[in-house]
């Protein structure tokens, strides 16, 4: 049964990407809709009971949400709707991380995510392309061949998983330690920030030397366009207004 | 004073010195002075060489008392194959071997027993005896002269410059070749004066025909050196060292040099070491061919005519006065090695012969100055190489004596030839002038001393030489009526017939350029004058040395045979007796006027006697022989350039196809083999995203547990 | 709760998450659409952390995450900073425009026929500008300013 869910969604699925995907033809987007929302049930349909119906209700909402809006995120044409969709993906994730107990991780994807990295994308969305829907936004790059490929990538990784969890044990390594009275809140914001700041220093001071070249870096690679007195070429493909010259001096 | 040592290096610096400044400053700084470094460095190396020449003579022992008898003994000596037992009668005049001085610089090479040879070790080291100082002394006074005389004649040149940086490097290597001692560095500047020499000729370069004879005499003077290189390496696997003297090593052992003192008093000099007589001749025989090629001996004497594309003042530094009498020294240096091989001195005098008159032959007819004097010039050497084919010692003092004094008397007669080409504006087609001898009186005096000199009419110069070098020929032809005496004594002749053509050629050409109606060419723009006293006053000097160098001749001989190579051949042909040849000197004398004569009746009295002289020869084909040089370029191009212009076709035509072939099929292979894969590379980002997934999706299938369940 | 089929729904949407960054990824050709879905793979990987930190009952997935959070931070920065400027030397954010790594002779005419496709296209709608009531002095309107953004 397992089995013929898994391979009905991947093959829903890929048409459903397909038809999806702008091809540079509305037809067919709703029947991929469809499609989609079918291979999405049979997906979350394999997933054995989790316990009550609000934690089940939660879960399928949850996880709905995060791959319905990814697959949104993937098709629309529009590159500040795919933004925004992802926007959406990010906050399923969170929810998802919350569910797990990872509250810190949760209010981490929010805030970084969709705080900082997803409205400078935006930002630079508007600033490269405020009018959206050019050609090479209609037109995807064989989609048929990324979709089949993409799910194919799924049904393997789904395999995989359901041959390890026919291989695990009855309880899992942290049930076994629960028995064992271990002291509990081992989830908490405290514990993690325990463990970063003990075992991982070396590593966070690291992470934090990253973002600070990166800020660095990022900085370079813009202002090394823009100096002053230089002529910059009009980009090929933009239209130069009847007023301004075909080159933009930098002041 | 200073020491020997220091001389001798003085000599050699001071023009190397005087090239590298001239080369490095005389572009853009010297200019118009370019001419001073080199001015000063030859006089320095001059001052050097007459103290030079001084201080060793001062020092040299009183020649020894000759026994009557020892030039007899001497010579059955030599004519036994194998003399065994050491004489016990030896005087003390025959066991003198000269004196020698040696200056080691530095270490050049040292390979130590490589291939299981004797060490390979090349000092830097000069020498000094009186052979070395007679041609220091020779080369450097013609080189101050000339180089004074260049300065009025290259005045205007745009390579004023380079010309002295040329002619210093020339001097340099000049007194390097005469003053090392060692085969492998004589080798080295052997061909550093044939570069200075191709470099000179060539000087003009914008000229083809200057460019083509500059290559000219380089290739053929390859073929020359590469007999030399293959006589070098011949000596040094036979005899195991290239050293002229013998060195004492640090451990007490002697290397016996191969014109050193050890293997000369020998009573059988080198002993077992050439292992065969055969051996001896072929190395003879192979640094004759160098000598051919350098000192112009026929057949390798095609560059030298062709050489006179160059400045004039170089043809007679060069092409006339010392570079072309390395071949000579390089034979006398070498004498013992001829003596001993008994047999290798034949084909000497008889190329030697055989060039003097065939240089002669040719000189007759030729119409350029600069020719005439350039085959006499061969025309000498022939006699030198005639005279040292003797092998005598009296043949090889004439010969040296001949190069000193041809050395005065043809830079002579070349730099008259330059005072004519440039008061006639380049021109020195003898058809084209005439009756220059009021026009340029201070050039027809001194041109007309060296043309007596070298007719060899007494008492110049001249005469005196080339009355030693005919006999020694003659003597060495009554010495032995049978076998080798024929051939002597037909040389004999032929020398007297040459000196008869030298006189008529040289007279012809006298009365063409100085007598008769005065002609002027357009180019000399009818202001035609004397050089200035930068010219002028080379040519007085010049003059006074072809008068008066002849009388030298029998110091020049004793002087001489302080050599260690000299000294072993007067040790074994003895030094032939000093008297005067009265019957050669007769005949020659005869000869020499009777050609004169015949020039001035033909061309002074009856002129128009010429042209039907010229047809009598002309119906017996001799004066078409004479005036194409009896076709030996063209007979070199029909047997050398033509085959070798056709192999290197067939070699090209088998590069372009077949080796090319097989390097473009190997491209072409290696090409095809990507072509295969060239489509994959479309530089699309999703495309290698993609071929990425598809391996990460075959990792990961193949990481699963099939058959699943 | 059953930790066991947590974790399974937890891996099944993890994978979705990257099959479906990867679909993006192989398929779309805005510059940065595409990274929008190489975030999205990352996320698929974080949830997946999460899942087996649960399992294993450590933090060390949290602590994982938290990096790979930091280096996605990294990597937007410097990907927006390399957009802008594709976007100002090319005048568009089209990946499949920018083959210049191909084989010199090897035509791309994938990318031709692309490009030509997608102006085929049906037209851009006029954009609709809101109606104003009028109430004071009227902007002066341009509507080649409006129309067109000379450069970032």
């Amino acid at each position: 049964m397992t089995t013929w869910l898994i391979v009905g969604a991947i093959v829903l699925g890929a048409v459903a990407l397909w038809l999806l995907l702008p091809r540079g033809r509305k037809a067919g987007r709703r029947l991929g809709a469809v499609l989609g929302a079918i291979a999405l049930g049979m997906l979350l349909a394999t997933v054995p009971p989790l316990g009550g119906w609000f934690t089940q209700g939660l879960f399928w909402l949850l996880a709905g949400l995060t791959i319905a809006s990814a697959a949104c995120t993937v098709s629309f044409r529009n590159p500040v709707y795919c933004a925004v969709w992802f926007g959406l993906t990010l906050f399923g994730t969170a929810g998802l991380l919350f569910f797990q107990g990872a509250q810190f991780l949760g209010a981490a994807t929010i805030i970084i995510y969709a705080g900082a990295i997803l409205v400078t994308l935006l930002f630079v969305l508007m600033l490269a392309n405020p009018r959206g829907q050019a050609a090479y936004d209609r037109r995807a790059w064989e989609a048929p061949l990324a979709a089949t490929v993409g799910v194919v990538l799924l049904g393997l990784f789904s395999t995989g998983f359901f041959s390890t969890l026919k291989a695990m044990p009855q309880q899992t390594p942290a049930q076994v330690a629960a028995e064992k009275r271990q002291p509990p809140g081992k989830y908490a914001v405290s514990a993690l920030g325990a463990e970063l700041f003990s075992r991982h220093l070396v590593a966070v001071e690291v992470a934090g030397t990253l973002l600070l070249a990166a800020l660095a870096g990022a900085v370079a690679v813009v202002a090394q366009h823009a100096q002053p007195g230089q002529v910059i070429p009009r980009p090929e493909g933009t239209v130069p207004p009847a007023r301004e010259p075909n080159e933009v001096t930098v002041r | 004073m200073f020491s020997l040592d220091t001389l001798l290096v003085l000599v050699v610096a001071a023009p190397l010195a005087a090239a590298v400044l001239t080369a490095a400053l005389g572009r853009w700084y010297l200019r118009r002075h370019a001419h001073w470094p080199a001015l000063v460095a030859v006089a320095v190396s001059l001052a050097a060489a007459v103290a030079l020449a001084w201080q060793w003579s001062a020092g040299l022992p009183a020649l020894p008392a000759e026994e009557h008898h020892a030039g007899q003994t001497a010579t059955e000596h030599a004519q036994h194959e194998e003399p065994t037992q050491p004489e016990e009668h030896e005087t003390a005049g025959e066991r003198y071997l000269g004196r020698e001085h040696v200056v080691v610089l530095w270490r050049w090479a040292a390979v130590q027993g490589a291939w299981g040879t004797p060490p390979f070790v090349i000092d830097v080291v000069l020498r000094v005896d009186t052979l070395t100082c007679l041609m220091l002394l020779v080369v450097n006074l013609v080189g101050l002269l000339v180089v004074l005389y260049s300065v009025g004649y290259m005045h205007d040149d745009p390579g004023y410059w380079r010309y002295f940086t040329y002619v210093a490097l020339f001097v340099f290597s000049m007194n390097m070749l005469v003053s090392v001692s060692n085969f492998l560095l004589l080798y080295v500047f052997w061909e550093a004066v044939g570069l200075c020499s191709y470099l000179l000729i060539g000087f003009w370069f914008q000229r083809p025909a200057a460019a083509d004879a500059g290559k000219k005499a380089f290739l053929v003077n390859r073929v020359g050196d590469f007999g030399f290189a293959l006589g070098v390496f011949l000596l040094w696997s036979a005899l195991g060292t290239l050293n002229f003297h013998d060195t004492v090593l640090p451990d007490g052992n002697l290397v016996p040099g191969v014109l050193g003192q050890h293997w000369l008093s020998m009573p059988v000099p080198y002993g077992g070491a050439w292992g065969s007589r055969v051996a001896v001749v072929v190395a003879c025989l192979l640094l004759f061919v160098g000598a051919c090629g350098k000192s112009a001996q026929f057949p390798l004497h095609v560059w030298l005519p062709d050489a006179m594309e160059g400045p004039t003042p170089v043809s007679a530094l060069i092409h006339a006065a010392t570079m072309v009498t390395a071949g000579v020294y390089l034979v006398v240096r070498t004498a013992p090695m001829f003596l001993v091989s008994q047999s290798a001195h034949l084909v000497v005098a008889a190329i030697g012969g055989l060039t003097a008159l065939m240089a002669a032959f040719i000189a007759l007819t030729q119409t350029d100055l600069k020719r005439v004097l350039a085959y006499s010039t061969i025309s000498q050497l022939g006699y030198m190489f005639l005279a040292l084919g003797t092998a005598s010692f009296a043949g090889l003092a004439a010969g040296m004596f001949h190069l000193f004094t041809h050395a005065f008397f043809k830079a002579l007669l070349f730099l008259g030839a330059g005072s004519v080409m440039h008061a006639m504006g380049g021109v020195i087609d003898m058809n084209r002038f005439g009756g220059l001898r009021r026009r340029l009186p201070l050039t027809y005096w001194t041109f007309l001393l060296g043309a007596l000199a070298l007719a060899g009419v007494a008492p110049l110069a001249g005469f005196w030489s080339k009355d030693a070098v005919l006999a020694a020929v003659h003597t060495r032809a009554m010495e032995n009526p049978l076998g080798e005496g024929y051939l002597y004594l037909t040389l004999y002749y032929t020398g007297m017939v040459t000196a008869l053509m030298t006189a008529f050629y040289t007279f012809r050409a006298v009365f063409l350029t100085f007598h008769g109606e005065e002609r002027l060419p357009e180019e000399a723009h009818g202001h035609a004058h004397e050089g200035p006293w930068w010219m002028t006053v080379p040519l007085v000097l010049l003059a006074l040395g072809a008068v008066g160098a002849g009388l030298l001749g029998g110091p020049i001989t004793d002087w001489l045979r302080h050599t260690p190579s000299l000294a072993f051949a007067a040790r074994l042909t003895g030094t032939g007796h000093h008297g005067f040849h009265w019957q050669v000197a007769a005949l020659s004398t005869a000869m020499a006027l009777g050609g004169v004569a015949l020039a001035a009746w033909f061309y002074l009295a009856q002129r128009q006697l010429v042209a039907s002289l010229a047809e009598t020869f002309r119906a017996a084909m001799l004066y078409q022989l004479s005036y194409g040089k009896l076709f030996l370029d063209e007979i070199y191009t029909v047997l050398i350039v033509i085959p070798l212009r056709v192999l290197g076709w067939v070699l090209f035509i088998l590069d372009q196809f077949l080796i090319d072939g097989l390097v473009n099929l190997v491209g072409y292979l290696v090409r095809a083999l990507g072509g295969l894969f060239r489509p994959l590379q479309t530089g699309l980002v999703q495309f290698y995203a993609l071929a990425m997934l598809l391996g990460l999706l075959v990792l990961l299938a193949s990481m699963l547990r099939w058959p699943l369940g | 709760m059953n930790e066991q089929a947590l974790w399974l729904g937890y891996q099944l949407v993890a994978a979705a998450l990257v099959a479906l960054g990867t679909v993006g990824f192989l398929a779309r050709r805005n510059m940065i659409v595409m990274f929008l879905c190489v975030e999205m793979m990352l996320q698929g990987v974080a949830l997946s952390l999460v899942a087996w930190g649960r399992y294993h009952g450590t933090l060390d997935g949290q602590v994982l995450v938290l990096f790979v959070l930091a280096v996605a931070a990294c990597e937007a920065a410097l990907a927006m900073a390399l957009a802008l400027m594709l976007f100002q030397r090319r005048g568009h954010l089209d990946t499949a425009a920018c083959f210049r790594l191909h084989e010199p002779g090897q035509e791309v005419q994938l990318v031709e026929q692309v490009s030509a496709e997608g102006e085929l296209e049906e037209p851009e709608p006029e954009p609709t500008w809101p109606h104003l009531p009028p109430a004071g002095v009227e902007p002066q309107r341009d509507p080649e300013q409006e129309a067109y953004r000379s450069h970032v």
